[in-house]
């Protein structure tokens, strides 16, 4: 398929957990404002894939990559791998906020990490990512409450803040829902929605119909394989490989 | 989009949506035949069969109809699962026009009487059109009980020979009309009788088309059949 502009461009990426293969010759353009979905069958290295998007996986002893990746026109495994996550956020399958730290405090770690100390300028961060995160209403009085005491589907979206006030370019989700109620969900879903204007995202869900939903474009992958890559519309209508067919249909599980 | 788990559920329902679409299809070409049978001999008897069929039709589009639903509801299926899906949903209506076609036969079967039914050439060439006509649905209904794209991808060209069999019949009942050899009232139905079997000729073509998107992803373009001739021309 033909990608408009593409913001990250991943060419010949293998990655291993000490002599363990878990993806193989992966070649993937993701567009540039838009939402691309991963799925596929447990361990058939989507998390991994996403994981070298951000040079993550480097982060696991023993683990090793090869193969580029690309962020605009530069190699992101010749940058500084900490430049890498600034321009490259991710939010986790499990919301993971800093337990000791305010809700406030949350969303300007990374900031303050940077070096940022003017209070002015964290305070217009807080709230701009907070309302970007559709947060915002909900916490705006109890901004020095823990983090750790909101629901589980705002701590998400605290996590959504937190990688948001950064300002990264691309934002990666790793089943971003699946500790959450259908209605915390939704908001997120909503939220994805509302992030592709300004961000590029990449969501690797478990939950095929919310790939349908969020995804412009949605990547079948299989045992360490990128299967096919479309349209979402038409992989899920008419998918050209049998092995998409018979994972989206249930048909393997 | 199920998971394993869930597939044998759906994997039931999708057997049971095939056993009653396959029904209403046999159904509906049951009313067809049956209805030109009594048209052709004037056989009340048979056409009164025709409005019971039309009826049964009925009810089972209805009972298709929420299957898909519930199919769709509580699956989300995707790929050729739903074209299945989305397909019978569509083409339940198509077999139940053409049973109401049937049953509009019928009635007109009931208006006739020995003095207004018409003369052996008409009837000829009703029993024509309706040959055609009926081979059309069969034809579309094999293709999607054997999920066979091939069988239809030509059913329009079919088509083109019931219309042009329609135009020909509908000239010279006219002129019958005119030239005072065949009573306006009988005439008048018979104008009927042809329009009812093109439209039949239409929704089997129709079932055509969807059944060449159910089994492969693909829309067939709708073409005018004078385009269709200009394209290829014979």
């Amino acid at each position: 398929m033909t990608i408009l502009a593409a913001k990250i461009r991943v060419e010949k990426l293998s990655a291993w957990y000490g002599t363990k293969l878990a993806i193989e010759d992966i070649n993937l353009e993701l567009e540039e404002h838009a939402v691309s979905g991963i799925i596929g069958p447990s361990g058939c290295g989507k998390s991994t894939l996403i994981r070298c998007l951000n040079r993550m996986h480097e982060t696991i002893p023993k683990a090793r990559v090869e193969g580029k990746v690309h962020l605009d026109q530069d190699d992101i495994y010749e940058l500084p791998a900490v430049s890498v996550r600034r321009r490259i956020g991710m939010v986790f399958q499990k919301p993971n906020p800093f337990p000791t730290m305010s809700i406030y405090d949350n969303v300007a770690a990374g900031l303050r990490l940077n070096g940022e100390r003017d209070r002015d300028k964290l305070d217009a961060a807080v709230l701009a990512s907070l309302k970007q995160a559709a947060l915002w209403d909900e916490v705006k009085d109890s901004l020095d409450k823990s983090g750790a005491s909101l629901s589980g589907g705002q701590q998400q979206r605290l996590c959504i803040a937190r990688a948001l006030a950064v300002k990264p370019e691309v934002v990666l989700m790793d089943e971003p829902c699946s500790a959450l109620d259908p209605i915390a969900t939704a908001k997120i879903e909503d939220l994805i929605f509302d992030l592709k204007k300004d961000y590029t995202v990449v969501i690797v869900t478990h939950n095929m119909q919310q790939a349908a939903r969020v995804a412009e474009t949605t990547a079948f992958m299989y045992l360490g394989h990128v299967i096919e890559v479309g349209a979402t519309r038409e992989l899920f209508e008419r998918p050209k490989e049998t092995l998409t067919e018979s994972y989206i249909t249930g048909r393997f599980g | 989009m199920p998971q394993a788990a869930e597939r044998k559920a759906l994997q039931k329902g999708l057997q049971k949506l095939n056993e009653n679409m396959v029904t209403l299809a046999e159904l509906s070409e049951l009313a067809i035949r049956k209805a030109i049978d009594s048209l052709t001999r004037l056989d009340g008897e048979v056409a009164r069969e025709v409005f019971t069929i039309d009826q049964e039709v009925y009810g089972l589009q209805l009972e298709i109809e929420h299957t898909c639903v519930d199919l769709i509801a509580l699956h989300a299926p995707v790929a050729r699962d739903l074209r299945t899906i989305t397909t019978s949903l569509k083409i339940t209506t198509d077999l139940d026009r053409i049973g109401r076609y049937a049953k509009d036969l019928g009635e007109l079967t009931l208006q006739f009487s020995p003095s207004t039914r018409g003369t052996e050439p008409e009837l000829t060439r009703i029993r024509e059109m309706a040959d055609r006509t009926i081979q059309m649905v069969d034809t579309a209904i094999d293709a999607f009980v054997k999920h066979d794209a091939e069988s239809v991808r030509d059913i329009m060209h079919v088509d083109d020979a019931v219309d042009r069999m329609h135009d020909e019949n509908f000239n010279e009942l006219v002129r019958r009309m005119t030239e005072g050899s065949l009573k306006i009232e009988t005439g008048a139905r018979y104008i009927l009788v042809n329009r009812y079997l093109e439209r039949i000729a239409d929704h089997a073509v129709n079932i055509g088309m969807r059944v060449v998107y159910m089994v492969t992803g693909d829309w067939l373009p709708r073409e005018r059949a004078a385009d269709r001739a200009k394209r290829n021309p014979k």
